[in-house]
């Protein structure tokens, strides 16, 4: 008790790789996996005095990131198995998280990257299934359009893919 | 693009090139190998996190995937990168393993485990650190190779610890086990030593034990194989020289002492540094060394522990040999044979004359044979069921068959009956209630034992009856009390009988008080009497066997008592059992006397003594014609006068025909109430001898009533299973004899309730 008490308070210190830094309470920061282990493993001493680079992330982003992890600081962390069950079922994403993904598409694709990178499972997640909402219900040419990919496959190719996967087709 | 680094960690390697990532990573890597007590600072720790995820997700892997044949199918969706790093890692780690067991090859004994164990506590804080910093390669690469079922990838933690097993362990793991065994010996020997060590290296190779099918689960295969097997090995080598010296230096309860304290040694030891797992293996192979092979040696001493009462070493080899299998039969089987000639000596010693052995003296004999080993086995043997059942054996034997029991296997019940009756008769030894029902739950101890309890039942009816009806029954509360322990242990048929009767006697008391009051309202002149009405059903009790006219005086009371009792309860016929009766009577002839004399008597002497209120002197043939009563009842009652010189004899030196009787003025006794109702000897002698008989009688009885219920409820029975079957139901009472059922049997085929079927077979006829 007395732990998640001095996590709410105790103070962490990010520095995004353009240099300005965030300063965030411990538990915001220990969604992502990365920086709980690594606290877990340097101990709490070593992020009182200094900052925790991140090298991946730039400013806006992690700003971005952190505002996500702060709304979502008392969420139950899931175990490995209903993760997996819950997870994987569902396109569904719940208003808030919605809200937040009402971004550009290269921002919405450098949290998808950011969250990978920092190990935060939920927001890969949201993020994933936010660029699936954009796929669902459209044709191959509407998505390529939508994210800007230009079609390499020759006619033969396209197919043949066509076919393996007719099955899958909703009719 | 990334930070300046700081603490002497190279710039972020290009992301895509292998060989230039492993040379980054590498660096750190040693580091926190070798130096992690140093601590790592968080750029460090950050920069080769990033470079794993870099490699990993370096454009290069994407375009390799995607010129990568799509139809083979192989890979469905993204390759991803990591094999590389995976193979980097391995192989570093097996360098840095090799480069160890160089170095364990240059130590021995206590330096190696010490090597051993610090080596080990490095690797796996590394391990730990590394598993983090390759996170993205765990989630990634390593988790689709392993869904994807491919053997020996494993999580990067797992990697170092099957690494340690394969390149390390294997090679060293006998040097380090034998320095611990020398170290256990050490201690076994009672030297000090560093146990936490052989605890961290217990819990070394339990972490080495690793489930190849689920690399997130342990078995203890490893351990099992490499520490327990050689433990256990080692154990047993351990004590089986040991044991043997000692016992051949010293005395077995020394030995027992010994194993004792070892056995509780390993015990701790466990606790202390082993791991659970091997407690029960341990305790068995201790169990075998220390005390199985040892049996014989134990056991023969037993019987020498017996003789002197060690009740401590007993205890002590029960504790001993309770830890073996089936260790503790010839225990019980010496023990049993031991009470059982314990009781026949205790009771060959106080048997020396049959006859005349007090029920008192043999009871005690008994109870104090088994009052001693009931505590034995309480305080040596734990209580435990079944040296109770052996205890219970060797009573059962020693109550029913002994020297006492030698004249007729009645013996015991009846002395017991008798003793009984001694306590619950009133007396003037004043012994408190509570001691009392002690004494009756020891009865009861013995009762419990006896095979004829119908004997037992005889005989206490027949003497419960003469308490009451002599009102000398010491208290009511007791005699209810022995009542209910019988009813608890033979259940309510047997002791019926004994109920009634004692209800009979308070229904008697409520009779007594109304008649009295009857007697005042009609303002008749009575004596002073009192009636008992005794069911004949339910008391032990004859008719008189003589004619009797009992003196006026008593019979128009009598009659008026019987015209009473047939208004109040019509159609009951009373028969008046004369020789019970009894009365007292003022003696106011005497002139020396100040105070009138009362003589206690029966019936039958008061109707004598009345017929001196006519004359002085009687003639034998006038007495015996006025009181009808025939010689054997008449004689010893005026046997009792002579002998108290109430009457004086004369015209003949013995009692009988001739003789006269006068009264004796000049009686003197320093009393002035004398009970002249005296039993005469002969008379119980010959109660005793009719008990008996009754008991041939219903034993018959119960027999063929048993035979009767038990074919009555089957129909058809094959002749041995009907005599087996009577055993079973009869047994509870007493023991019967095969030929008495065979008997009975053939009883009752005369009387024609049963038939001769075909093939050994009896039916019944109803």
């Amino acid at each position: 008790m007395s732990d998640t008490k001095d996590k709410n308070v105790q103070k962490v210190t990010l520095q995004s790789n353009d240099n300005s830094t965030i300063v965030v309470d411990r538990i915001v920061a220990e969604r992502s996996m990365l920086i709980k282990n690594l606290i877990e493993d340097l101990g709490d001493e070593a992020i009182a005095s200094s900052p925790i680079p991140i090298p991946n992330v730039n400013d806006p982003v992690l700003r971005k990131v952190v505002e996500w992890c702060e709304h979502h600081r008392g969420d139950t962390l899931q175990s490995a198995e209903e993760e997996n069950d819950n997870r994987k079922k569902t396109t569904e994403i719940e208003e808030w998280d919605q809200k937040f993904m009402q971004v550009d598409q290269e921002m919405l694709f450098e949290i998808i990257l950011a969250a990978n990178y920092l190990d935060i499972k939920p927001l890969l997640d949201v993020g994933c299934k936010t660029v699936a909402n954009m796929i669902k219900g459209k044709s191959p040419e509407e998505i390529r359009k939508t994210f800007n990919i230009t079609n390499d496959f020759t006619p033969e190719e396209e197919e043949q893919i066509r076919r393996e996967n007719e099955w899958a087709e909703d009719r | 693009m990334a930070p300046a680094a700081l603490s002497g960690m190279p710039a972020q390697p290009q992301r895509d090139d292998i060989d230039h990532t492993w040379t980054y990573l590498q660096s750190g890597i040693t580091k926190i190998m070798l130096n992690l007590q140093e601590g790592v600072d968080l750029t460090t720790y950050m920069g080769i996190y990033t470079a794993v995820h870099n490699f990993c997700t370096s454009q290069k892997a994407v375009g390799f995937s995607v010129a990568s044949n799509i139809n083979t199918g192989a890979h469905r969706g993204a390759h991803l990168l990591g094999e590389d790093l995976y193979k980097k890692l391995s192989d570093y780690l097996t360098d840095h393993l090799n480069s160890l067991l160089v170095e364990a090859k240059s130590h021995t004994d206590e330096t190696l485990l010490a090597f051993y164990i610090r080596e080990w506590q490095r690797y796996t804080d590394a391990a730990k650190y590394i598993h983090h910093l390759f996170r993205y390669l765990n989630r990634h690469w390593v988790k689709r190779e392993m869904d994807e079922g491919k053997k020996s990838i494993y999580d990067v933690y797992t990697l170092h610890l099957v690494k340690w097993r394969d390149v390390l362990f294997h090679f060293i793991s006998e040097k380090v086990m034998s320095a611990v065994l020398k170290l256990v010996e050490k201690q076994r020997n009672g030297e000090t030593i560093e146990y936490n060590q052989i605890k961290q290296v217990v819990e070394s190779f339990v972490s080495l034990g690793l489930d190849e099918t689920d690399s997130s689960k342990t078995t203890l295969d490893v351990y099992r194989y490499h520490f327990e097997r050689p433990f256990l090995a080692a154990t047993k080598t351990f004590y089986q020289n040991e044991s043997k010296q000692f016992v051949a230096e010293n005395s077995v309860v020394e030995y027992m002492k010994k194993a004792e304290t070892r056995l509780e040694e390993e015990e701790e030891r466990v606790k202390m540094y082993l791991h659970g797992d091997i407690a029960i293996p341990l305790k068995k192979a201790c169990n075998q060394v220390l005390i199985a092979d040892h049996s014989n040696l134990l056991r023969d001493e037993f019987q020498v522990l017996l003789d002197n009462d060690r009740e401590e070493d007993m205890a002590r080899m029960y504790n001993l040999l309770k830890r073996i299998p089936d260790g503790l039969d010839p225990l019980r089987r010496k023990f049993e044979a031991h009470v059982r000639n314990a009781g026949l000596a205790a009771v060959a010693k106080v048997a020396s004359d049959a006859d005349k052995l007090e029920p008192k003296v043999y009871v005690d004999a008994l109870l104090e044979i088994h009052t001693q080993y009931q505590g034995l086995v309480e305080r040596a043997f734990g209580n435990e069921a079944e040296f109770t059942r052996s205890l219970d054996n060797a009573c059962r034997e020693f109550v029913n068959r002994n020297e006492v029991c030698k004249s007729g296997s009645n013996k015991s019940p009846e002395l017991l009956a008798k003793y009984t009756d001694t306590l619950l008769r009133k007396n003037s030894t004043g012994v408190e209630d509570d001691e009392m029902e002690k004494t009756l739950t020891q009865i009861m101890t013995v009762f419990k034992y006896i095979e004829d309890r119908d004997v037992f039942q005889k005989f206490y009816s027949r003497m419960l009856a003469r308490r009451l009806v002599h009102s000398n029954s010491s208290s009511d509360h007791l005699e209810t009390s022995m009542i209910s322990k019988l009813k608890e242990a033979c259940g309510f048929e047997y002791t019926n009988k004994l109920q009634r009767m004692f209800n009979d006697m308070q229904i008697s008391k409520d009779l007594n008080d109304d008649y009295k009051e009857h007697v005042a309202n009609v303002g008749a002149k009575a004596l002073d009497s009192s009636y008992n009405i005794l069911g004949t059903g339910f008391w032990p009790l004859a008719p008189p066997n003589t004619n009797f006219n009992p003196p006026e005086e008593v019979s128009i009371d009598c009659e008026r008592f019987s015209r009473y009792y047939r208004n109040k309860h019509e159609g009951r016929k009373l028969t008046w059992l004369w020789q019970l009766c009894k009365g007292e009577v003022k003696a106011n002839y005497m002139k020396n006397a100040k105070t009138p004399y009362t003589f206690q008597v029966s019936a039958y002497q008061m109707a004598i003594l009345l017929m001196f209120n006519e004359k002085d002197k009687h003639t034998y043939e006038e007495l015996a014609s006025t009181t009808q009563l025939n010689a054997e009842a008449l004689d010893p009652s005026l046997g009792v006068f002579l002998k108290a010189k109430v009457l004086i004899m004369s015209g003949s030196d013995k009692v009988g025909p001739g003789a006269t009787f006068a009264l004796n003025y000049d009686f003197k006794n320093k009393k002035l109430r004398i009970n002249l109702n005296v039993g005469i000897k002969s008379e119980t002698k010959q109660e005793e001898a009719e008990t008996t008989k009754t008991i041939e009688e219903d034993r018959k009885l119960l027999i063929q009533s048993a035979i009767v219920r038990i074919m009555k409820a089957r129909k058809k029975m094959k002749y041995q299973m009907l005599v087996t079957e009577t055993i079973t139901q009869i047994k509870h009472r007493f023991v019967p004899k095969i030929n008495d059922i065979k008997n009975s049997i053939e009883i009752l085929l005369d009387k024609e309730y049963l038939e001769r079927l075909d093939d050994d077979e009896l039916g019944y006829l109803a």
